[in-house]
């Protein structure tokens, strides 16, 4: 039993350097193609947030806050999950 | 005459430019067309020793630029191809020797005596890649499953992009790939590599140690049909840079293993990479 662990382990390990290589290599060209600054999308996603929490309460836990590549373009996705409206 | 000029590039050094030049140059020229090739990488010449033709190269392409001599001078030709060319690079001179306007009067005049006119250009995106993307209609981009080399490769890219109404094409050529690495999980696939750089592929270059030794040879591997990896490569890319529909180098069937041979039996698709 401790063996077969041990393969399941070592091979989700592996598996890692080539997805982590990936998943680094997106990040890293989205903000190189739109020279985009390491910090200015926490500042921009703590402003969108606040204008939301104006209008709704939202569910923090669950906020998705992502940029996903589109072919060579990049697209901000953003998902909030409604509780209820404030107004 | 009007010819292709296709310039070879990458950003990142040694991935593998001058190499792939000699390569597509060599298969293009034996499958018919007239080929001259360009080593742009002036002050740091190489291409001729690739192409073994080292001792044969009396003027340069700086030469040509200051009217010391004529292009046919400067031009040496092949031992083995009648219709291959090559224009070397100075040695002794830097990257300044030349300019985008002086580059793209030597192309026109290259492409009206040569079906293909391939341009090896320096690593870098400074003024030496600008040079050699000048007169350019094409490219092709190289790199290697690194993260820097792919990188450097879509930084290449986006300048190609912003160029696009005089270079109409660009394609990726992934090079030194290791199919072991990719079915272990510990390097980036080729597909991985097209995802992320959202590009045309133009061809996939196994790692080969036949590389080196045909370097030291000065006798480029896909000049005989030997070579079934990295030579094979080479000669489906000309093909294809000529209009060619071909397969894509099945890499698991170069060295086999029982568990791709089960793999491959289920699901043919999974392992063409």
């Amino acid at each position: 039993m401790q063996i077969l662990n041990w393969l399941f382990r070592r091979r989700d390990e592996e598996q890692n350097v080539r997805v982590q290589a990936k998943d680094r290599m997106r990040k890293m060209l989205i903000h190189d193609r739109l020279e985009l600054p390491p910090d200015s999308l926490v500042s921009l996603e703590e402003e969108l947030i606040a204008v939301v929490c104006r209008y709704f309460e939202i569910d923090r836990d669950t906020t998705r806050f992502d940029l996903q590549q589109y072919e060579r373009k990049a697209a901000l996705v953003a998902n909030f999950p409604l509780l209820r409206s404030k107004t | 005459m009007s010819g292709r000029v296709v310039v070879v590039t990458s950003g990142k050094g040694g991935v593998g430019k001058t190499t792939a030049s000699a390569n597509i140059g060599l298969a293009l020229a034996a499958s018919g067309p007239s080929v001259a090739l360009v080593d742009m990488d002036i002050g740091l010449r190489n291409l001729d020793i690739l192409m073994g033709l080292e001792n044969r190269v009396v003027y340069n392409l700086i030469d040509v630029v200051e009217e010391k001599c004529k292009l046919r001078q400067a031009l040496v030709k092949d031992k083995r191809l009648p219709n291959l060319c090559l224009l070397p690079a100075a040695q002794t001179r830097d990257k300044t020797a030349i300019n985008a306007d002086q580059m793209k009067v030597l192309t026109t005049e290259l492409k009206s005596m040569f079906d293909y006119v391939v341009i090896d250009s320096p690593a870098g995106i400074e003024s030496g890649f600008q040079n050699a993307i000048a007169g350019a209609e094409e490219a092709i981009v190289i790199c290697t499953p690194e993260m820097s080399a792919v990188r450097d490769a879509d930084r290449v890219i986006g300048l190609l992009e912003a160029r696009k109404e005089e270079i109409s094409q660009y394609r990726l050529i992934i090079n030194r790939i290791r199919p072991a690495m990719v079915k272990s999980n510990d390097m980036m696939s080729v597909d991985d590599v097209l995802e992320i750089l959202s590009v045309k592929l133009l061809g996939v270059v196994p790692e080969d140690d036949d590389v080196i030794v045909s370097t030291n040879k000065g006798e480029p591997l896909s000049g005989s049909s030997d070579n079934q990896k990295a030579g094979q490569a080479y000669r489906n890319i000309a093909k294809r840079l000529h209009g060619d529909e071909v397969p894509f180098l099945d890499l698991d069937s170069l060295n086999p293993t029982w568990f791709s041979k089960v793999v491959k039996f289920f699901n043919p698709a999974a392992m063409r990479v």
